[in-house]
């Protein structure tokens, strides 16, 4: 086990590790169309940023409205097309796509085969995606990334066909990504028991891909069926014979395995940089290995969870959607379990604590405690059909999830990156700005979330009552989403800054260091 | 405050573990990271809590029918009696009998005379009334905060609910809290308590 490549605290010295500038030299066509591993990784990383700066930008407009109370800085519809796009764009612009190109990168150098296979595949994804994008822009589709039937056929705006085109699109990039990933897996010499566990995740969340892109892909085609009445009989709409819940079963096939999607690979990055920095291997490798199929086997039935409206899950199939769920548990809990046994097992190097991105890796652990903890409590069907699920509650879970969990630990895959890409280190006071304004926003944010949760808020308002706690909270959030967006900011700044005139990187850049003070020529660069 | 998120009441036992359970983590990543003595922790450690988390989802899923159970007979308590669904008991016992029709985007509201109005819910102080929810086009939400009902309606189907008229006259908000399309945000209605003429002098 020890002799693993990717828990090997020598990986760095390996001749692909080396800290290289990419971009000097380059032509712009060799990076958008080269089917280089490192190139398909940077230019999906660098479309992620612009996915997230967009996305973040919606955000901010709209938690600038809903700081206060009956004050209005722009209509209903802005507010409700902005609120759309800004789940949409996160989720299928940034989330995903960024933990996948990063993966792109890690799983070549970390199996040692220098090279994409299917990198075909992964260009057409690539591109398959930012057409989705471009239509979505185009044709502002207002039904959210749920796109619930019939609400999603029946429109006013002559272009909706974009967006299920869009889906459609969507569906097979990311069948294709998972295609990808599932043949790299399986490049990994190492068999069962030596194969590094970033193949086991690229493994298990490719096949999770490929399965459940096919019912978002027949989502799509059924909306835009249903939409130019193509058949005499609708898929999903009731008024033509179709039903809601198949439609419900449909999306929802895909949807419980597309939260995986982004959560997966973030998970992979962990069991990746750990060890880098703590220059010992993870605690159990095989704890990693069943994690991994537990949560792709666990993911497929438990879609029916997140229904709405939730009383179409009743009795004993309720029931037993939600032990499910719970039983879902166990799979993350191994994987939490593991990480901070790794860490607690020795000392952590002071080369490490300084270190920008394994601050970002121990704090979105702390972020995957606190969401996961919590959402016990949305595994409960029945009290959570008619309460939870309509307010802040869910928000609260999904950002903790989502930003605070998979979000951070893709800016620790970036950090962690930074030299391997530019040759250069990030500047440190930046970086430090970035990592603390994030934690406090993000943690205000969250929490102020689930405060107003608790307090009855309801999702989906562009306007509210000023009723007790309601305002306060909502400004809260504001604040921390502003304090998000400041830190943001300073990663920008980092990003294009240190490319320039950050310092020189030779050699393994994240050298494990025990004591700063009695080594300072080993300190790492900065 | 009482709802399903109560830290009283009969989500209480599952507050308190989910809120150990996300002090116990935090508490051992600390340890992780400060703690000077340092040990591999073994296996049965992990499946120790394995054990946990399946005893949690065993426990879970028992209490979810409770917790329901006991938060509707909570509204339906005698000083609160608030809203509730309707258990099919018969429709006398109520005051009104109202048939409530969601659509893009606005409530209609149907009385026992078949007169309808739109987008105003008329009360009197007090009184319960049955609600008829159903939608016309597409998946819709029926919230009235002050009676502390949510409901979601389906297309297909039909939801029967009560409310208790709040005792103070005035106009309370109805609204829609499941995204339906752009109009989503103006599916308001009001519920307006009035007191009347001659109910005055009962009620106020």
């Amino acid at each position: 086990m020890a002799t693993m490549e990717m828990d090997d605290p020598k990986m760095g010295n390996k001749v692909h590790w080396e800290p290289k500038d990419l971009l000097s030299g380059v032509s712009l066509k060799q990076i958008l169309f080269s089917n280089d591993y490192r190139y398909i990784a940077l230019k999906g990383i660098f479309t992620a940023f612009i996915m997230l700066a967009l996305g973040g930008m919606f955000a901010i407009i709209f938690r600038t409205e809903l700081a206060i109370p009956d004050v209005q800085i722009m209509g209903a519809r802005v507010y409700m097309t902005l609120m759309t796009l800004h789940g949409m764009v996160m989720v299928f612009g940034f989330l995903i796509p960024m933990v996948v190109s990063i993966s792109y990168y890690m799983i070549p150098k970390v199996l040692g085969t220098e090279r994409l296979l299917w990198a075909g595949a992964a260009q057409w994804s690539y591109w398959l995606l930012i057409v989705a994008a471009v239509l979505l822009i185009i044709g502002r589709p207002d039904f959210t990334w749920t796109a619930y039937a019939p609400m999603s056929t029946r429109t006013g705006n002559p272009l909706i066909w974009m967006g299920h085109v869009a889906i459609l699109l969507v569906a097979i990039s990311e069948f294709l990504a998972g295609a990808v990933l599932f043949r790299n897996a399986l490049a990994s010499k190492g068999g069962l028991k030596n194969t590094p566990l970033i193949a086991w995740a690229a493994g298990t969340i490719g096949l999770l891909f490929m399965v459940s892109t096919f019912p978002l892909g027949f989502v799509g085609f059924g909306l835009l069926s249903d939409w130019a009445e193509w058949t005499s009989v609708a898929f999903f709409d009731p008024s033509r014979g179709g039903s809601v819940k198949f439609f419900l079963y449909v999306f929802w096939t895909y949807g419980h395995p597309a939260v995986y999607l982004p959560f997966v690979p973030a998970i992979a990055i962990i069991y990746t940089i750990m060890p880098r920095f703590l220059g010992r291997p993870m605690w159990s490798y095989w704890s990693g290995v069943a994690a991994f199929v537990l949560l792709s086997i666990g993911a497929l039935p438990i879609g029916p969870h997140h229904f709405q409206p939730l009383y179409t899950v009743a009795g004993d199939y309720q029931r037993f959607i939600q032990i499910l769920t719970m039983l879902v548990f166990i799979p993350s809990v191994l994987h939490v379990f593991n990480w901070i046994s790794s860490l607690f097992m020795g000392p952590i190097p002071d080369s490490a604590r300084r270190a920008i991105p394994f601050k970002f890796m121990v704090f979105s652990i702390a972020f995957i405690v606190y969401g996961g903890a919590t959402a016990f409590l949305n595994a409960q069907i029945a009290p959570n059909s008619d309460f939870i699920h309509n307010t802040y509650w869910i928000p609260a879970h999904f950002h903790a999830m989502f930003f605070g969990f998979a979000g951070q630990m893709a800016f620790a895959g970036i950090y962690f990156l930074y030299p391997y890409f530019t040759g250069r280190m990030y500047n440190q006071t930046l970086g430090n700005w970035h990592f603390w304004l994030w934690q406090v926003g993000l943690f205000v944010k969250i929490t102020g979330m689930g405060v107003a949760g608790y307090l009855y808020f309801p999702r989906w308002v562009y306007d509210y009552l000023d009723i007790s706690g309601w305002a306060t909270t909502q400004m809260f959030i504001t604040i921390g989403g502003y304090m998000v967006a400041l830190g943001f900011l300073f990663f920008l700044v980092n990003l294009f800054w240190s490319a320039k005139h950050g310092k020189e990187v030779t050699g393994d850049p994240w050298p494990v260091v025990h004591d700063l003070k009695a080594a300072p020529a080993a300190q790492p660069a900065e | 405050m009482e709802n399903a998120l109560g830290i009283s009441g009969p989500q209480a036992i599952m507050m308190a573990i989910t809120a150990s359970f996300t002090i116990l983590g935090m508490v051992m990543l600390l340890a992780a990271m400060l703690m000077k003595a340092r040990w591999k922790p073994s296996y049965a450690v992990e499946f120790v809590f394995v054990g946990i988390m399946l005893g949690l989802a065993w426990y879970g899923d028992l209490t979810s029918v409770k917790t329901y159970t006991a938060y509707q007979a909570n509204l339906n308590a005698e000083e609160r009696r608030i809203s509730g669904n309707y258990d099919g008991l018969g429709e006398e016992a109520f005051d009104k009998v109202v048939t409530v029709i969601a659509f893009q985007w606005g409530f209609g509201f149907i009385n026992e005379e078949e007169e309808i109005s739109r987008n105003a819910l008329m009360v009197k102080p007090g009184e319960t009334v049955l609600l008829k929810i159903m939608s016309n086009d597409v998946i819709h939400g029926f919230n009235i905060p002050v009676a502390q009902i949510t409901a979601e309606i389906d297309p297909d189907e039909k939801r029967e609910m009560w409310i208790r008229a709040p005792d103070e006259p005035g106009q309370y908000l109805i609204q829609c809290v499941n995204y339906c399309g752009i109009g989503h945000a103006q599916m308001k209605a009001w519920l307006v308590v009035d007191a009347g003429e001659e109910n005055n002098g009962e009620n106020s």
